[in-house]
């Protein structure tokens, strides 16, 4: 039999103890975490939206990189697949966006097989240089917007959209 | 342009340039049996406009699917909707529908129809691909109708 006996009052002290402490600290612990809150926030890398086109693949040809992202109207959300036509100039990313500056159709890189360096939109013959310029003489009125662009983990990630700052 | 209030208001401005409708024709079967691919069919026929849409949206006018049941007579159902199309001074005029039956019908000029492809159980980016493969083979149609 072992000399050091836990008596009675030290068994309910140490139990009482342990208990309390449990107790204190479920309580304590979400106070904490809420006062916390703030510094534990997620920045979110902006509003960038991550595509599966890696950057290395990237040239200087526009490619076309959808992406994925959820947009609630009213209350209704859907997801909503957006595309991009991105390039590289020297080292820099560029995406323009594909809505055309006239009526809102989608244009397409080389689509008119006459001008293969230019962007196409079939709905009018609209057509932009390469830097998004529209082409004097066909009917869109202003450059094509570009988005925001950066290199994340080494796949291209799109974010908001912005006037064109090339031309 | 969807038919919808906002994008009215443009068309009504830029009238001579959105020369072209795109009516969806859709047949409702609500038997047990016909149910569910009649749901499948308009869902694939909706997002292939919703799509084509988007790729035209400075030229095409959609408007929202007609819906008719399984006994409808068709041939006065194009009469009416086709006369309607025509008031509103449409160069073009594109019907899309899944069913075969208009294939019989001889005055509807443009019919584009496609059998449906079942995309409930695909995964989303198939699904884009299969719709978008879908997509390219109803382009040429409208660029050839429009050149």
């Amino acid at each position: 039999m072992s000399n050091n006996r836990v008596s009675r009052r030290q068994f309910l002290g140490y139990t009482l103890t342990g208990v309390g402490g449990f107790m204190a600290a479920g309580m304590l612990m979400p106070m904490v975490r809420f006062a916390v809150d703030p510094v534990l926030q997620q920045k979110g890398a902006g509003d960038f939206v991550l595509t599966d086109q890696r950057v290395e693949d990237i040239t200087e040809e526009p490619v076309r990189v959808d992406f994925t992202f959820e947009q609630t109207d009213a209350w209704y959300v859907s997801e909503v697949t957006n595309s991009a036509w991105v390039y590289k100039e020297g080292d820099k990313l560029i995406a323009l966006s594909p809505v055309c500056k006239h009526l809102g159709c989608t244009v397409n890189w080389a689509g008119d097989p006459e001008h293969p360096t230019q962007f196409f939109c079939p709905c009018h013959a609209g057509r932009y240089e390469k830097n998004g310029q529209n082409i004097a003489g066909t009917p869109p009125l202003g450059p094509l917007d570009e988005y925001l662009v950066e290199e994340q983990d080494g796949y291209v990630a799109i974010g908001a959209v912005r006037p064109n700052t090339l031309v | 342009m969807h038919f919808i209030g906002k994008d009215m208001d443009q068309y009504l401005s830029q009238k001579d340039y959105v020369d072209t409708a795109v009516v969806p024709l859709l047949q409702l079967d609500l038997s047990e049996a016909g149910l569910k691919s009649s749901a499948g069919a308009s869902e694939y026929l909706q997002s292939l406009t919703a799509m084509l849409e988007k790729q035209f949206k400075g030229r095409i006018l959609l408007f929202p699917p007609v819906a008719y049941t399984k006994n409808a007579d068709r041939n006065r159902l194009s009469d009416e909707i086709s006369s309607e199309m025509e008031k509103a001074g449409f160069k073009h005029v594109f019907y899309m529908t899944t069913d075969a039956e208009w294939r019989s019908v001889e005055e509807l000029k443009n019919v584009l129809w496609l059998p449906a492809i079942p995309t409930e159980h695909m995964d989303r980016n198939f699904k884009q691909s299969v719709m978008e493969d879908q997509l390219r083979q109803v382009l040429p149609l409208f660029l050839k109708e429009w050149s």
